[in-house]
């Protein structure tokens, strides 16, 4: 049994990193709005794998809107959505490979060599409802806070992109300031 | 149940399951669907289906090819999934572990995605005007759907449908907590984009998603989208109507009734309310059933604490 | 399935992310390597609360903070991305060039 999981381990990983590098190899944008959502199903797999049900299949859920949230924006604002003419729109590719290499590396290294302590979580525990009164009892205070700043980001999101602001149209403002001095 | 038994099963349920519900939308039309060639309520799907077959198969200019493929299969796939998590007798499940209703959510909010894919495939006009449809159908009714749901699992403490349906034991939830299930069901007929919903396969985008779509391609979305429908019923029977409680007949026998009568109602809908606006239903879905479905939630709330 | 290739997964995604997020031109993309690397994120989190506490649910709950953070930088991120289009008509990095040196 513990072979098919770490079976099924590795090919949720291996699919999770292969789909994040096609992220930014594919020419089609909205191809790589939908590799980002398999990368995501596959990190809900390996967490689903690690004992934690309910985090793994709300990944999967939060990501459904949030990645067709992306295509949607992935059509709106990419010269090429569909990828039908092929084009490369890097800047300062060398320094970024060193980095995300870099990064890999010194994560690797730590996570190899580090002493990490060994306390598996039971057998027989029960994680969802674990968390369900972790939630609402002794970190109440963290759910709250999540729960008002996600408000906060609603508001300032709609705030920031609405049309209308008190004084009229907003984008009445976005004209830039001439080079006369009297004029719009 | 191993594997390889679990998803031959869920296979033919869901086989079967939507060649009745293509009979009693069959039934339900019966006035529309005579003319040459009928063949009667029970060989109507068969023959529409191997109509469908026999068509020939379309392609547009640079379409997504493998997308055009996938998304057809992801439908029917997550259909499947869906089903699986949903106990058909006491103990008897393929995927309901402690967070089943959640597996199911997940399951029917990607939905969405394949509906996307598939309009965005096509490479066309139309199809990527469903696709936006759908779109926005589904983020404004996501959150209604995901709250009707988790308030059933406040009275059995429990986020496993198993758990759900064995709360039920005294009290039906759709008695409990009366304003889930019609918010339940509006935004069901959402996400199997069925009847007053049917946005993104609309017939004022000359077919929407499926414009350019014919042959065994279009068959296949089709069966697919009946299976979501009856994925989403069965979701309906169990954790609002109790699953296969019920006193005389065996508990797969009362969970098939209920299904059925929850896919009746919507299939019946689909035919007696017209389409709505997708500015409507997106109004309709943060306006009208987010609140309802909130305040479903501190009622059922208060009254299990 | 140890604690070690849980955190090899995790840092290749993060990896990732960090290539993506530092060499794209285009703001949906930058987005998507922030996207990747809060995911490596989550990934190391739930490893650690599977192999190294024992089963204290503070470890969930630091994944489900780092999924809300995820939103909340998705949601204004978007926000901002159309803002600027808006003013400035730019969709990459490349046309943002008034403090350019």
């Amino acid at each position: 049994m513990s072979g098919v999981i770490d079976l099924l381990f590795w090919a949720f990983g291996a699919s999770a990193v292969v789909t994040g590098w096609l992220v930014f190899r594919t020419d089609s944008m909205v191809r790589a709005a939908y590799w980002l959502m398999a990368s995501f199903v596959a990190v809900g797999g390996i967490l689903v794998l690690l004992d934690a049900q309910f985090l793994g299949l709300i990944l999967i859920l939060m990501m459904a809107g949030e990645m067709t949230i992306m295509a949607i924006f992935m059509v709106m604002f990419m010269m090429n959505p569909a990828g039908l003419n092929p084009m490369t729109m890097v800047h300062q590719h060398r320094a970024s490979i060193i980095s995300g290499a870099g990064a890999f590396i010194v994560l690797a290294l730590v996570a190899l060599f580090a002493n990490f302590l060994a306390e598996p979580v039971p057998t027989g525990a029960e994680p969802t409802v674990d968390l369900g009164v972790e939630l609402l009892g002794g970190s109440m205070l963290v759910f709250e806070t999540a729960g008002v700043a996600l408000l906060a980001v609603m508001i300032g999101a709609v705030a920031l992109v609405s049309q209308q602001g008190r004084f009229g149209d907003a984008e009445a403002g976005s004209l830039e300031p001439s080079l006369e001095t009297e004029g719009p | 149940m191993n594997a390889l038994a679990s998803v031959v099963f869920v296979a033919l349920v869901l086989l079967v399951a939507t060649y009745l519900v293509a009979v009693i939308d069959a039934t339900i039309m019966i006035r529309v669907s005579r003319g040459r060639g009928y063949t009667g309520v029970w060989m109507d799907p068969i023959a529409r289906a191997a109509r469908l077959m026999m068509q020939r198969g379309s392609r547009t200019e640079r379409p997504d090819l493998q997308v055009w493929f996938l998304a057809p299969a992801l439908l029917a796939g997550l259909g499947a999934v869906a089903l699986a998590s949903i106990p058909v007798a006491a103990a008897v499940h393929v995927a309901d572990n402690g967070a089943g209703i959640v597996l199911f959510g997940a399951a029917m909010l990607q939905v969405m995605v394949a509906v996307f894919l598939h309009g965005w495939a096509a490479n066309s006009v139309f199809p990527m005007l469903g696709a936006f449809r759908m779109a926005a159908a589904g983020m404004s009714m996501s959150i209604p759907f995901s709250l009707a749901l988790i308030t059933t699992a406040l009275p059995a403490e429990s986020l496993s449908v198993g758990a759900i349906i064995v709360s039920q034991e005294g009290l039906w939830n759709v008695v409990r907590q009366p304003l889930g299930l019609p918010v339940y069901l509006i935004t069901a007929l959402a996400f199997s984009f069925w009847g007053p919903m049917q946005l993104p396969d609309a017939a004022d985008l000359a077919g929407g998603t499926t414009a350019e779509i014919s042959g065994v391609a279009l068959l296949v979305w089709r069966v697919a989208r009946i299976g979501v429908l009856v994925a989403l019923s069965a979701m309906g029977a169990a954790a609002f109507l109790g699953g296969y409680l019920g006193p005389v007949l065996p508990g797969w026998l009362w969970m098939m009734v209920k299904t059925a009568g929850l896919a009746t109602v919507m299939v019946w809908s689909g035919h007696h309310f017209a389409r709505m606006r997708i500015e409507s239903v997106v109004f309709l879905g943060w306006t009208l059933l987010l609140p309802i479905a909130l305040v479903d939630v501190f009622l059922s709330g208060a009254l299990t604490l | 399935m140890t604690l070690e290739a849980v955190l090899l997964v995790s840092a290749a995604l993060f990896g990732i992310g960090v290539y993506g997020a530092l060499s794209q031109q285009s703001f949906v993309m930058i987005m998507m390597g922030l996207e990747l690397m809060l995911n490596g994120a989550i990934v190391a989190a739930v490893g650690f609360w599977w192999g190294t506490t024992g089963g204290n649910p503070e470890g969930q709950l630091l994944a489900i903070v780092v999924m809300a953070v995820m939103a909340i930088e998705g949601a204004i991120g978007f926000a901002l991305v159309t803002n600027v289009y808006r003013v400035r008509k730019a969709d990459i990095t490349e046309k943002l060039r008034k403090l350019r040196g």
